[in-house]
């Protein structure tokens, strides 16, 4: 990707590969600073969440769904998991993405392959039900839309239809590997 | 009213933390002491990518997959001037928004182009910056089909976003 681009740039303008690289590294510099404070309060947030207990009760509340989806069973990582899956259904990206880099590393197996549950939590936070995607209707509010909130039942339907579809290609998928992996074996054996 | 959501959560959540006789004050430290060292390990990933997409924006590499992908996404029932829109909200949260802004000042914020991208917007996500994030803490080389799936379910997201415009 970069080099194509870098190929390209090569014919139109040389002179500005550099500062353009630069000036987006520097953008990177200050979306991180913003991001470490967002990531201080939703840490803080999080670790009373988890401490009061609140956090075992969401998930004992989405542990059937999580049990299903992921076919995991670790009350701390199905923990992880429910507060990614409720902060991404407030709208809260930010606040979602510490958690479900932390669920990530729990559900790592060293193995270097992603794991189907790994799989599964980055197609359903890039598909996530949202009940209230904030960001977009502020900006339609101060665009000056007459009722900026009428997004809000498309929204709502468009994600679920494409959480639903994002579950079961992930799942097709994984059976579809599954069954290759149990043939592969026997195809070597019946080779030799 | 959505306005009333996130205070009135945080509220509860001090009161029963109150209840429950935890120490709010150092068990919040304790948390946000944890952000530092995570924006320090993910910071590489994100200036990689941020680099990456500046430069296929800089090269007219989008222009070029936008003009030739306007066409198909028409037959399929989204405005060809969202294209670019769609084959950028992959790779950047602040880049797609700042279109958004551009699609509704152009528009018109309740023109029928607008709600498309709003809606479009809304059920999508940055999947190329979610996955290097979450993926940057474990040792996973091979993602197998994570981003394809997640990339085709957007795009029928998009279709269907269009289709959901027409008739709501």
């Amino acid at each position: 990707m970069m080099f194509t681009s870098i190929g390209i740039l090569l014919w139109t303008s040389p002179a500005s590969v550099l500062g353009e690289m630069i000036s987006a590294s520097a953008g990177a510099l200050k979306l991180c600073v913003e991001l470490a404070g967002v990531y201080a309060v939703w840490l803080g947030i999080l670790e009373l969440v988890d401490a009061s207990g609140l956090g075992e009760k969401l998930a004992k509340l989405l542990r059937p769904v999580i049990r299903k989806l992921f076919k995991i069973n670790n009350s701390e990582i199905e923990r992880m998991i429910a507060l990614n899956m409720s902060a991404n259904m407030l709208g809260l990206g930010n606040a979602a993405t510490p958690m479900g880099i932390k669920a990530m590393k729990a559900l790592d197996d060293g193995s270097g392959i992603a794991t189907p549950a790994m799989i599964m939590l980055i197609v359903l936070n890039a598909t996530s039900i949202q009940l209230l995607p904030s960001t977009v209707i502020g900006l339609r509010a101060s665009a000056g839309s007459a009722s900026p909130a009428d997004i809000i039942l498309p929204t709502l339907i468009a994600t679920f239809v494409t959480s639903c579809l994002g579950v079961l290609l992930v799942k097709l998928c994984n059976s579809f590997r599954a069954k290759h992996a149990k043939k592969s074996p026997l195809n070597k054996r019946g080779e030799q | 009213m959505s306005a009333y959501i996130l205070p009135i959560i945080f509220l509860a959540l001090f009161g029963y933390c109150y209840f429950k006789k935890v120490n709010t004050y150092d068990t919040f430290v304790k948390g946000a002491k944890g952000a530092i060292p995570l924006i320090l390990d993910i910071f590489p990933f994100i200036a990689s990518i941020m680099i990456a997409v500046a430069l296929l924006r800089v090269s007219g590499i989008t222009n070029m997959l936008a003009y030739v992908l306007s066409p198909v996404f028409k037959v399929l029932g989204v405005p060809g001037e969202l294209t670019e829109l769609i084959l950028l909200r992959p790779f950047t949260g602040a880049g797609s928004f700042a279109l958004l802004e551009n699609v509704l000042s152009t528009y018109g914020a309740d023109s029928y182009i607008s709600r498309c991208a709003c809606v479009i917007l809304g059920c999508s996500e940055t999947i190329f910056y979610v996955a290097t994030v979450y993926f940057s803490q474990t040792k996973v080389k091979k993602l197998l089909y994570a981003i394809p799936v997640a990339l085709i379910c957007s795009a029928i997201g998009a279709v269907v976003a269009c289709l959901l415009c027409k008739i709501i």
